[in-house]
């Protein structure tokens, strides 16, 4: 699964340990995230999409494979 | 996230403490002629005689000790930490019975393979977890 995370971070102009507070997770999770080497549950995701004012799609895309 | 059946963070601090103190109190009963159970079989002498006094204050204490280690909460207790935690059991889990089935086969002593699986589950566990989230603080710290 890819994300935007990273490019939303940027035009909100929030640093992962912002994001991080405001979700309630760890700023390493929103790293793994960003990295994509975790996926996150879809309460998460639903959350991290709700900081950015984004539908769920906007930020998390399935890719070929998933 | 809610996470249910976890000691609070700072047990974690108290389990060490315990695995730290059954070490002077093995080598002080040991000095003075104490046996543990677990090197000697079971004795006829019943509960909570001195034998099995020193086994509770030595083995157990430990084994205690890393049970609060293993299980008490991180300071952020995410999902994440959550899925490594379960990975984490899911290989300890592994470990733990190919030993004891290699045991079985090759290793007549049934006594000491109760030693080894009071503790074998727990020290991977604590490894293992305290490894991958070593990682990811170490991927953190790279990318600053």
């Amino acid at each position: 699964m890819k994300n935007n995370i990273r490019v939303e971070r940027a035009i909100k102009n929030i640093t992962q340990a912002d994001l991080a507070e405001q979700v309630g997770v760890s700023r390493q999770t929103i790293n793994t995230i960003e990295s994509q080497k975790y996926v996150p549950s879809t309460v998460l995701a639903l959350k991290i999409a709700r900081v950015f004012g984004k539908p769920l799609e906007e930020v998390f895309t399935l890719e070929e494979g998933d | 996230m809610k996470s249910h059946f976890l000691f609070p963070y700072w047990c974690r601090y108290l389990g060490w403490g315990l695995v730290i103190l059954h070490v002077p109190i093995s080598i002080l009963g040991r000095a003075n002629g104490m046996v543990n159970i677990m090197d000697n079989g079971p004795t006829s002498q019943g509960l909570f005689t001195g034998v099995h006094l020193f086994f509770i204050c030595t083995s157990l204490v430990m084994v205690a000790g890393l049970f609060l280690v293993a299980f008490a909460k991180e300071k952020i207790e995410d999902e994440q930490i959550w899925q490594i935690r379960l990975d984490s059991l899911r290989w300890a889990i592994y470990i733990n019975y190919i030993i004891l089935i290699a045991s079985l086969v090759f290793i007549e002593d049934v006594g000491h393979m109760l030693e080894l699986n009071l503790w074998v589950p727990l020290i991977f566990f604590i490894i293992r977890f305290r490894w991958v989230i070593f990682r990811l603080n170490r991927s953190l710290s790279k990318e600053g």
